[in-house]
């Protein structure tokens, strides 16, 4: 990393003066010909960034760009475009020939990366490259508002159990009727014998001496149960 | 990777309030200005050859240049213009172009006409002085693209033919006299370059070259003896105009004599201007079309009225000859041009009148009477454009954008207003909240009651309410209609007229002053609707107000200007001025033994004086560390109420935040090593509570910084010439507590009595607040930031930033930028409950938070924040370039229906259940019944 950026520094020396254009190519998200006029791209290093219009070919032109290593950012109102980096250095331009030539190198680049971390290659070479600037998403601006439909309202879980309890209601008594007379007799044994009478009074019974007051406090269920299984101890402390 | 960036987008996509698609230009409102247009930067054009319609294109004094659809006033498109010095942009367009041309500071650029995008640009090596098309070359129409011809000024003037095409330059011509160069014109024969020469002594004389067109290589010369007249540039009142007959014309100081030269010719004519009353300006308007007559209209503008002389041009005998005179009317107005074919007509727009003439006679062709509006009430026209419409004869329809004294940008269509722009809002320098009349009018009784006695004060309650009796029928009578209105849902648009019904608070008024001393009210619940506009230079004589600075108070504002000693009171609900000995100041409350510190920056230190000895040695001084230069402060607003002294975490025990009211947030840099410093002050006592440093900041980017209840936050840019790991824009957020433990109060906790609130109250010095930081990087960079407000400081409060680079404004969550966010490990169930989610260091801005969604707001300087009368909605203005206004409810509009709210499904669900226990009814009867007798 630092090698290189003391190479890119050194080439700083050199007059360099590069150009280059990004261009936003033609996919099935976006035709470029209806972006608005105010998308705009900027190469941003230090101090005030370079900025350059969109033009009727759906570029934008980067003219003398000095040595260094870019952000590329293309802002638009209805797309979110992926950033690149773009590094702009001089090269020989055949080895050691001594002949200088303007290099242009980009790369994907990523938001809370390192600056070194780079993706994929977008085109390098010489004075008037043509970077590809994709779109990656629309934007989309807008809250849907939930409106009223039907199913929702019976979607709605209260409604369920009110449905299911009103279902055992008015069912359970046309079921009984329509029952063997066998398994009506051991029904009612079961019942008599209170397996499913006592397991009901008891859901009663916890909902009656739900605490309220605790729940509230934010304790939760694990917790109140283990208060309850070590209640000696607890009211003990607070005493 | 890029999975990993959409995780990321992911994990910020949870719940926010945005703006529902029902709700985006109903309680938001944009104002897209451009700016006062330039006058002879402003045209009718079609937008390409073959349109059926054209568009109205200006750029205006702060280099904005955009398309207007003349119809309704809607803005087309617009482009910003690097900064150059104001009014000295350019925009030129050629006959049946596709492209226009502009030229501000050192760039020239070609736009495509009818969408804005760039054709082409050029960077020249000095200022581009002057702009024109070559529409003519050797007497023949050029029949694809018309070049440009630009003068430009670097040391030494040179004149370029550039690629109409292309922009590149085909020749150049430099001058190396030495004379400052003026204009350029074109005729169809020749390019001339005018130029002002000027002797040590004496005014200028006035130098025109020939060039010619194809190589650019210098025909002829001549100089014309215009010095006794010529003491300023100002003095020249035109030059060019691409008809047959170019002109160039100027006059004296004392606007007495008015000389005129064909250009072209040695001959100067001279004509005397109208004498009864003092001329104070003079215009010339003459076609810009090629084919058209060469006849020119004068303007003279006295102090009471204005009157116009017609000239023809004999092109044959090269003479220039008054043709009518057009009598002088004891009223402002203008007159404006326009051809059709060869002919040319003049309009004159005055203030209640619109008159056609033909250049040829003085029969008018037309006359309108405009129907008077309140938007223009007061105001007298300055500069217009026209579109005639004659058939046989008379002119059967005329529409003209005209600039308003009053700064509003009108069409006038026949005789009706068909739109106004509001230019002047372009300029705003300051604003400030403020009530509306009623209620400023009864916080005023009320504040007579209570201080009174108990009686009168009474008597004084029961006379007002009766008093208010007197709506009450009409109140009644609306009260079906209201139902109605509501329950079927209409779409219509209460906001605008009945402002009595303002029952949530969200009709305030935003008082706004511009740099060209313009005062206007903003109603912000009524879509920005101007309620009054006025000019402050009427009641300062000898002065002109550059940078007002508003104060809000209850019922009037006052102004305050560097360059106006005193300050002007001024009525907030009507604009009237208010005599200082009228109103009663109000006196802040201060309590004994204390005293009240203001802070100024002075020679780049911060220095607090006591409020009632502002002359006196500063209590406190604060001076950064050496060779740091203070950027900006930021105090923490006057009112900003908070609804929770603590923090409350998820086990239930609380962190105690630091809430000292005296916050202040400074801001410096140090040039040489590139670095960034934040301190926080306590204002009371100049104490340092807090700083932070930053390392390979770019300074030459803005370091917005903006405090709030007890936390602040700032931005800023890295720069990577130091060779930074990481690029881009980072914002920083902090939280003051008083101690980094829960339910323990720090410094203050042996106190028996004591509080942040009142931090120099008993313990003396100042206690330091624990400080917990995230920094965040953020992907486009941050100009400004503003925090919501609300009644009671109960709803979460939202940061409002302005990003420049998407002309957007974005609203980010205070959930995302906490900095008690787990770093590196998943919340704890505790830490869900308070709704902290995991750190991720990228805040990718979610298009729903944007404020402004598909508004592009332009130039935005400063945002200000308001609560509404309603707890969960806080009021956003924000001024710069543009206005835009809107409210946020950052927890969702918990305390009001919503849009979404179907009151049609609520009845009938009502009715449907009534139904339903209608039927059940006896059925649950005969069971009981059953029951019992079962028994």
């Amino acid at each position: 990393m630092k090698t290189s950026l003391t190479a890119l520094g050194s080439f700083a020396t050199f007059t360099s003066a590069a150009r280059f254009l990004l261009q936003i190519p033609t996919t099935h998200l976006v035709n470029p010909s209806t972006l608005p006029s105010t998308t705009h791209a900027t190469l941003q290093a230090s101090g005030p960034p370079l900025d350059a219009y969109l033009t009727r070919s759906n570029t934008f032109n980067f003219n003398n760009v000095s040595a260094g290593s870019y952000l590329a950012t293309v802002h638009c109102r209805d797309y979110a475009f992926e950033p690149l980096r773009i590094d702009v250095g001089v090269e020989e331009a055949v080895e050691g020939s001594g002949e200088q030539k303007d290099m242009i190198k980009a790369w994907q680049t990523f938001f809370g990366n390192e600056w070194d971390n780079k993706g994929e290659s977008r085109g390098e070479g010489g004075n008037g490259l043509v970077i590809d600037a994709r779109p990656v998403v629309a934007k989309y601006y807008y809250q849907e508002r939930q409106g009223f439909s039907p199913l929702s309202f019976l979607k709605n879980p209260m409604i369920l159990m009110a449905v299911v309890s009103m279902g055992l209601i008015f069912g359970m008594p046309k079921l009984m009727e329509n029952m063997d007379p066998e398994m009506k007799e051991e029904f009612e044994e079961m019942q008599k014998n209170g397996v499913l009478g006592s397991g009901s009074t008891n859901t009663a019974q916890q909902i009656q001496n739900f605490d309220l007051a605790s729940w509230m406090a934010g304790k939760t269920d694990s917790g109140n149960a283990n208060s309850r299984t070590q209640s000696p101890a607890g009211p003990a402390k607070k005493r | 990777m890029r999975l990993y960036a959409a995780l990321a987008l992911a994990a910020c996509a949870a719940p926010a309030a945005a703006i529902f698609e029902d709700d985006a230009y109903h309680i938001d409102f944009h104002y897209a200005l451009l700016g006062l247009p330039k006058h002879d930067a402003t045209f009718f054009q079609k937008p390409y050859a073959g349109s059926k319609a054209s568009l109205l294109y200006s750029i205006s004094e702060n280099q904005t240049l955009g398309a207007i659809n003349p119809k309704d006033g809607a803005l087309v498109w617009r482009q910003r213009l690097p900064p150059a010095p104001s009014g000295t942009g350019q925009l030129r367009c050629g006959h049946e172009q596709d492209t226009i041309v502009s030229a501000a500071g050192n760039s020239i650029t070609a736009w495509s006409a009818s969408d804005g995008r760039l054709v082409w640009d050029t960077v020249t090596g000095g200022t581009v002085e002057d702009l024109e098309i070559l529409e003519q070359e050797d007497g023949m129409a050029n029949s694809a693209t018309r070049d440009p011809i630009v003068l430009v000024a670097d040391g030494h003037a040179s004149v370029r033919r550039l690629d109409g095409k292309t922009g590149r330059a085909k020749w150049t011509f430099e001058d190396a006299s030495g004379d400052t160069p003026f204009q350029v014109s074109t005729s169809p024969t020749a390019i001339y370059y005018i130029a002002l020469h000027t002797p040590l002594l004496g005014g200028s004389k006035l130098r025109v070259t020939f060039l010619n067109p194809v190589t650019g290589k210098k025909l002829d010369q001549y100089t014309l003896n215009s010095d006794p007249e010529i003491t300023s540039r100002d003095r020249i009142l035109f030059a060019g105009a691409n008809t047959a007959a170019p002109l160039l014309a100027w006059t004296d100081k004392a606007n007495k004599v008015l000389k005129v030269n064909i250009i072209g010719t040695k001959a100067v004519s001279s004509f005397a201007t109208p004498g009864d009353e003092a001329v104070e300006s003079i215009v010339l308007h003459a076609p810009n079309h090629v084919d058209s007559l060469a006849h020119f209209l004068v303007e003279y503008q006295t102090a009471v009225g204005h009157s116009a002389d017609v000239y023809h041009v004999d092109l044959k005998k090269n003479t220039v000859a008054k043709a009518y005179s057009l009598p002088q009317l004891k009223r402002k107005g203008t007159f404006t041009t326009s051809t059709s074919d060869a002919n040319v007509y003049f309009t004159r727009i005055t203030e209640d009148e619109v008159v056609v003439f033909s250049s040829v006679s003085h029969g008018v062709l037309g006359r309108w009477n405009v129907k008077s509006s309140p938007v223009l009430a007061g105001a007298y026209p300055v500069h217009g454009q026209s579109e005639v419409v004659v058939k046989s004869g008379t002119a059967s329809a005329v529409r003209s954008a005209v600039l308003y004294s009053n700064g509003q940008w009108a069409l006038l269509r026949n005789d009706e207003l068909a739109w106004t722009r509001p230019e002047f809002l372009s300029g705003t320098v300051s604003a400030v909240w403020a009530g509306l009349p009623e209620e400023e009018a009864l916080a005023q009784a009320l504040a007579d009651e209570s201080h009174r006695n108990l009686v009168p004060a009474y008597i004084h309650r029961v006379q007002r309410h009766m008093h208010d009796l007197k709506y009450f029928p009409a109140w009644a009578q609306s009260i079906p209609q209201r139902l109605l209105g509501s329950v079927i849902g209409k779409p219509r648009e209460t906001t605008v007229e009945d402002i009595q019904h303002d029952t949530f608070g969200f009709h305030k008024l935003v008082i706004v002053a511009t740099e060209a001393g313009r005062l206007a009210a903003l109603d912000v619940g009524s879509r920005g609707k101007v309620m009054w506009n006025m000019d402050l230079n009427e009641f300062a004589h000898h002065t002109s107000f550059q940078h007002p600075i508003l104060k809000a108070h209850s019922g009037y504002v006052e102004v305050k200007d560097a360059n106006f000693k005193g300050s002007v009171f001024i009525n907030s609900t009507t604009g009237g001025l208010l005599s200082s000995d009228n109103i009663k100041l109000e006196v802040p409350l201060v309590s004994k033994g204390q005293g009240l510190v203001s802070f100024t920056l002075v020679d780049g230190t911060l220095k607090g004086y006591l409020e009632s000895k502002p002359s006196s040695e500063p209590v406190w001084s604060f001076t950064p560390a050496t060779g740091e230069r203070i950027v900006s402060y930021t105090a923490r607003p006057v009112k900003d109420p908070v609804a929770s002294i603590g923090k409350v975490l998820g086990d239930r025990r609380v962190l105690y935040k630091y809430l000292n009211p005296n916050l202040v947030l400074v801001v410096a840099v140090l040039d040489s090593s590139r670095s960034a410093s934040i301190y926080l002050l306590d204002s009371a006592s100049g104490q340092l509570l807090h700083t932070m440093s930053h390392n390979d900041v770019d300074i030459s980017r803005s370091i917005p910084a903006t405090i709030s209840e007890n936390w602040f936050t700032y931005a800023l840019t890295v720069d990577s010439a130091s060779g930074a790991s990481t690029r881009g824009h980072q914002l920083v957020v902090s939280d003051l507590y008083e101690s980094p433990l829960p339910d323990d109060r720090g410094p203050l906790g042996a106190n028996s009595n004591s509080s942040t609130v009142q931090p120099s109250g008993s313990t003396g010095g100042v206690v330091k607040p624990y400080v917990l930081s995230q920094s965040y990087q953020v992907p486009v960079e941050i100009t400004h930031m503003a925090v919501t407000q609300t009644r009671q400081g109960i709803t979460s409060r939202e940061l409002l930033v302005t990003v420049p680079s998407t002309n957007s404004i974005i609203g980010i969550p205070r959930s995302f930028i906490d900095p008690r966010r787990p770093i590196g490990r998943d919340p704890t169930a505790q830490e869900q409950s308070e709704g902290l989610v995991k750190y991720a260091p990228v805040i990718s801005f979610d298009p729903k938070w944007h404020l402004t969604h598909k508004y592009e707001v332009l130039g935005i300087k400063h945002i200000i924040t308001s609560e509404s009368g309603i707890e969960s909605t806080s009021l956003v203005f924000a001024y710069g370039l543009d206005i835009f206004g809107t409210r946020v409810a950052p927890s969702f509009s918990f305390d009001i229906l919503g849009k979404g709210f179907n009151k049609i499904s609520m009845l009938l669900t009502v009715v449907g259940l009534f139904v339903g226990v209608l039927f059940v009814a006896p059925l649950v009867r005969r069971k009981q019944i059953n029951a019992i007798w079962k028994m």
